[in-house]
């Protein structure tokens, strides 16, 4: 039996999207041996290394921007649907993520594709800028920040925080500045790239501990996985990283589920000061890059998911051996630049 | 003092610690090595040195010295 699932965020690059680290974890999963899956790669420029990731993923197309708006998106994933019989659309990404929920149960009942994601209310509840009343909830504390819709906001607010402090996207991207002038140049470049609110967020001198995990939607999470991130690149991303068994940290994600009753892929990310205490720097809506580090040490939540929305028999535990480093790496591939003009002309490949 | 912190630690023989709830790791002699397990089996602090001066053939006060200098590093990363 044929099981087709197409995942987007397949760019694997500096800072890289989940879609390959998801595809992976499928590959290399249980379920892989049940049926015949086929994977479908949903992306978003023609430079994407996943579209010529053949050994993984089947087959790739291009996606029109989500800002072309929700007709030309649907358009676009009928034409996929057509070829290829989509069971299940893992979206990887944050900024696509509110068309997807748009369009989730007009997906399921025209086209009988699944999909696990937040709701519209779920997905503003994680938002940077509502942190505080998220935290409150989940009993952590998190970090000052001011969220800002203007230049003079901006100012006011880093000079309130003072430096060092962080600066960051609506969607992506976080900068630590050292100075007023720094923080400058980072809101600067933010606002060019994705637009306002910018946040600016105290600076919390720690360790960083994450939490990926998959909630029902009722309240429950079916499987939770904790590391520590050891080494990052300059952009923040995570390089290598260690499993740990953090029960606070394990406990707040646990709480944020049940609070928000969470559906689908998330990241919970945390700073915990020297003094132990846990500060929410943010949710991620999706799965994160190094969701295969999970899935390697035994909570693949990509393969949960999927058994979820196909109705098939899932594990839901978290137990996992801490101890367990990630090792992230670089790698190259050759290929004809006849893909490259297949992927730039057709817009598949 | 607190050991709770401490039983949790994964200790191996050439003197590698892992601390599961935090990721971190460290490093310690052979010395170390014998200091932990013997507070991880829950011997208090003040009947170390006595083991510690069996074992390495050392003087009583550099026995005291050494194992309250590395308590003293225990606290320091709180781990005690």
């Amino acid at each position: 039996m044929q099981l087709t699932i197409a995942v987007s965020g397949i760019n694997a690059i500096d800072n890289p999207g989940p879609g390959t680290g998801i595809v992976r974890a499928l590959r290399e999963s249980a379920l892989a041996a049940e049926v015949d899956l086929r994977i479908i790669g949903l992306a978003y420029d023609s430079m994407e290394p996943g579209i010529y990731m053949h050994d993984i993923i089947d087959k790739s197309y291009l996606m029109p921007y989500p800002s072309a708006g929700r007709d030309s998106f649907l358009n676009r994933i009928a034409h996929i649907h057509e070829r290829e019989n989509l069971s299940v659309i893992i979206s990887a990404l944050d900024a696509e993520l509110p068309l997807y929920i748009d369009v989730k149960d007009m997906l399921r009942e025209r086209f009988g594709i699944r999909m696990l994601i937040p709701d519209r209310t779920m997905f503003q509840l994680r938002d940077k800028t509502r942190l505080k009343e998220l935290a409150e909830r989940i009993g952590i504390k998190v970090p000052e920040y001011t969220v800002c819709g203007s230049y003079g906001d901006f100012t006011a607010a880093v000079e309130s925080i003072g430096c060092p402090c962080m600066v960051k996207g609506p969607f992506y991207e976080a900068f630590k500045a050292y100075s007023p002038a720094e923080a400058d140049e980072h809101f600067h470049k933010i606002v060019n790239k994705w637009g306002y609110p910018v946040i600016v967020q105290s600076f919390i001198k720690g360790d960083e501990y994450n939490v990926i995990g998959c909630g029902d939607g009722k309240g429950a999470d079916f499987g939770l996985f904790a590391m520590r991130k050891m080494t990052v690149t300059n952009l923040g991303k995570v390089w290598n990283a260690v499993s740990i068994d953090n029960k606070p940290v394990l406990e707040a994600a646990r709480s944020m589920v049940e609070h928000l009753h969470w559906s689908g892929g998330f990241e919970l990310e945390t700073m915990v000061d020297a003094k132990g205490d846990i500060y929410l720097i943010e949710v991620n809506p999706r799965f994160p890059a190094w969701v295969y580090m999970a899935a390697a040490a035994g909570i693949n939540l990509p393969e949960r998911m999927v058994r979820l929305l196909t109705d098939r028999v899932f594990e839901k535990h978290s137990n996992y051996s801490s101890g367990k480093l990630m090792i992230r790496f670089t790698g190259e591939m050759l290929r004809d630049i006849a893909d490259f003009e297949k992927i730039a002309t057709v817009g598949e490949l | 003092m607190e050991f709770e912190r401490l039983k949790s630690l994964a200790i191996s023989d050439s003197g590698f610690i892992f601390d599961p709830a935090s990721g971190h790791s460290y490093t310690t002699n052979g010395t170390g090595v014998s200091i932990i397990t013997a507070l991880k089996s829950g011997a208090n602090p003040g009947d170390i040195a006595p083991l510690i001066m069996e074992e390495y053939q050392v003087s009583p006060d550099d026995a005291e010295r050494d194992v309250a200098d590395f308590l003293d590093g225990l606290r320091k990363l709180m781990l005690i």
